[in-house]
């Protein structure tokens, strides 16, 4: 197990990790969309700040999650505001469910994980299309929302680790 | 009931006013905020496009940064692919060359005739000049086909430019900041080109498919069948979004589906070319030596088909060089041939001779012979009646083998 002397520059960049990693996957659209399989990506960014918004991590600052937002919007070539709507909608769906449950489950988050990230793509989707008039491929929402929702749960495992790192 | 109902109004509250201690903006805040950036995001004013080239400025060179690592990694494992079919790719590369070599001059004729053409016929022509563009962002997203590049307002760009790959269309500027801006691929779903369709000289609107080709929509129905496999799209120029002429793809029958396959790869694009227009007043104010330079471009058809006429010259001389050359070989061979075949012609006067004397000596031994036998009957003497001996009178008696004509 990883251990730190927390007064650590290392610490430090450490507790700080899931902002920066949502940093880097909005400035590099982390997809893996180069592997060129057919209709497969998903947004890592939804599952990280799903994440770290229900386990109320302290270093994950709503104001820098907004701020990737607008990266995000930036870096796709989305209205800007788009992106930054869609994450803290994430983070205060994540935030009810924090408040409501008192013994957190795996499988109940994962489900309502699916349920939150079905509507934003649904309210992205409509804003696109009836107030910007964009058209997009409704395929590739529902396909990224799939594999969005399948991959939370080795994120969340792996994430457990991170936090657990940082506990002890 | 009731309590749970207040329970539901206490987490909402929570979830959207509850600020922790590390939280500076209640999530409320921010939706608000973020509502409000869509809201003027959606107006043209000039100090929020102004703010928002300054963020995309920013954020693209960033991006181009954190995107080092990973285009590392995809361009190193593209290299290595490269490298195991590097013999194979150099021998049909090999033979992609001899024929696009012969079909280079041919084409370049065929350009200049068409400038000429056009000048006739006074089409509207675009005094442009092409600049070369770095692609600094390009992340294939699912949802929209866009590429940035290094170059913007600074450099002359404009909404609406269009972008090469080499002579090949790949899209248009959408958005444009001071040093970089936003193409709009051909692929994405939010772009339609009007294009002409040879042979049959279609007209039709092509529509990108969110993948890595374009459908061809709005076109008659009676035309449909006019429409073959293979069949060569370019942009008919139409509305003035693109210029006209500009290769696109190839026509693929797909299930009665007629899809462009684009001559450029997409996913391939490190540089491109950005067709900017020429400022008129620059035009303008340049001096003479400008403008006689400018002149040289207006007459660039003529320098074409000289530069044309001269290649053909240099390989008309090439080729003159070899026959001379092979001309040489010849003759110096026809020269020994000459030799050896009069050689020949001597060994057979010889040869010749040879068998003659050898004739003359058998035809003298017969006579000897003969003359032993028949010399009384032929010689002359004083009681008969003959011919003197070594006179042709006597030599043809003892052929005769003695007897008279008349016997």
């Amino acid at each position: 197990m990883i251990k730190f002397e927390k007064k650590n520059y290392i610490y430090k960049i450490y507790t700080w990790l899931p902002i920066i990693i949502l940093f880097i996957s909005v400035l590099n659209e982390f997809d893996l969309n180069y592997l060129n399989i057919d209709y497969f990506s998903f947004n890592f960014p939804f599952i990280l700040i799903f994440y770290f918004a229900l386990k109320e991590y302290n270093k994950f600052d709503y104001l820098l999650v907004f701020i990737a937002g607008l990266i995000n919007d930036t870096v796709v070539g989305l209205p800007l505001g788009i992106s930054s709507f869609s994450y803290i909608v994430v983070c205060i769906f994540a935030s009810y469910l924090r408040n409501i449950t008192i013994r957190p489950h795996l499988i109940k988050d994962w489900f309502y994980f699916l349920f939150v990230i079905s509507l934003i793509n649904s309210i992205n989707y409509s804003i696109l299309f009836l107030f910007f008039s964009y058209d997009l491929n409704i395929m590739f929402y529902i396909i990224n929302n799939f594999f969005t929702f399948l991959l939370y749960i080795p994120s969340s495992m792996l994430l457990n680790y991170y936090l657990k790192a940082i506990n002890d | 009931m009731a309590s749970s109902r207040d329970d539901f109004i206490i987490a909402i509250r929570s979830a959207f006013l509850k600020k922790t201690t590390k939280q500076k903006f209640s999530l409320l805040t921010l939706v608000f905020l973020s509502i409000f950036i869509i809201f003027l995001s959606n107006l043209n004013f000039k100090i929020i496009n102004n703010l928002r080239s300054v963020i995309n400025e920013v954020v693209f060179r960033t991006s181009f940064i954190v995107s080092i690592p990973e285009n590392f990694l995809i361009n190193s494992y593209s290299k290595i692919i490269e490298y195991s079919t590097f013999y194979n790719n150099y021998q049909s590369n090999l033979k992609e060359l001899e024929s696009l070599k012969s079909k280079e001059i041919s084409n370049e004729i065929i350009i200049s005739e068409n400038n000429e053409l056009k000048d006739l016929i006074e089409d509207y022509r675009f005094s442009s000049d092409k600049i070369l563009a770095k692609v600094i962002v390009d992340h294939d997203s699912p949802f929209l086909k866009t590429i940035i590049i290094n170059k913007g307002s600074y450099d002359n760009i404009k909404i609406g430019t269009n972008i090469f790959d080499k002579s090949y269309l790949v899209g248009r500027v959408i958005d444009v900041n001071y040093k970089s801006s936003r193409v709009l691929l051909l692929s994405d779903l939010n772009s339609s080109v009007p294009v002409s369709i040879t042979p049959g000289q279609v007209q039709a609107i092509i529509i990108g498919d969110g993948k890595d080709s374009a459908e061809i929509k709005y076109i008659k129905n009676n035309l449909v069948g006019d429409i073959q496999d293979q069949s060569i799209a370019y942009t008919s120029g139409t509305g003035s979004l693109f210029k006209s002429g500009i290769p696109v793809g190839r026509v693929n029958n797909n299930n009665n589906k007629f899809l462009i396959d684009f001559y450029s790869e997409f996913e391939q694009l490190k540089y491109v070319y950005a067709e900017i227009e020429k400022d008129e007043k620059s035009i303008e104010n340049l001096d003479k030596s400008d403008t006689e330079n400018i002149l040289g471009i207006s007459s660039s058809p003529e320098k074409i088909k000289l530069d044309i006429l001269n290649e053909e010259l240099k390989i008309l001389s090439e080729t003159n060089e070899k026959f001379l050359f092979e001309n040489q070989l010849l003759k110096s061979q026809l020269s020994q041939t000459n030799e050896e075949i009069n050689e020949l012609q001597k060994k057979v006067e010889i040869q010749n001779k040879e068998i003659s004397e050898n004739i003359i000596d058998k035809k003298e031994l017969s006579f000897l012979r003969l003359n032993l036998i028949y010399s009384s009957k032929c010689q002359k003497t004083a009681f008969k009646k003959g011919f003197k001996v070594g006179t042709p009178e006597y030599k043809e008696c003892i052929l005769r083998k003695g007897r008279k004509v008349n016997d």
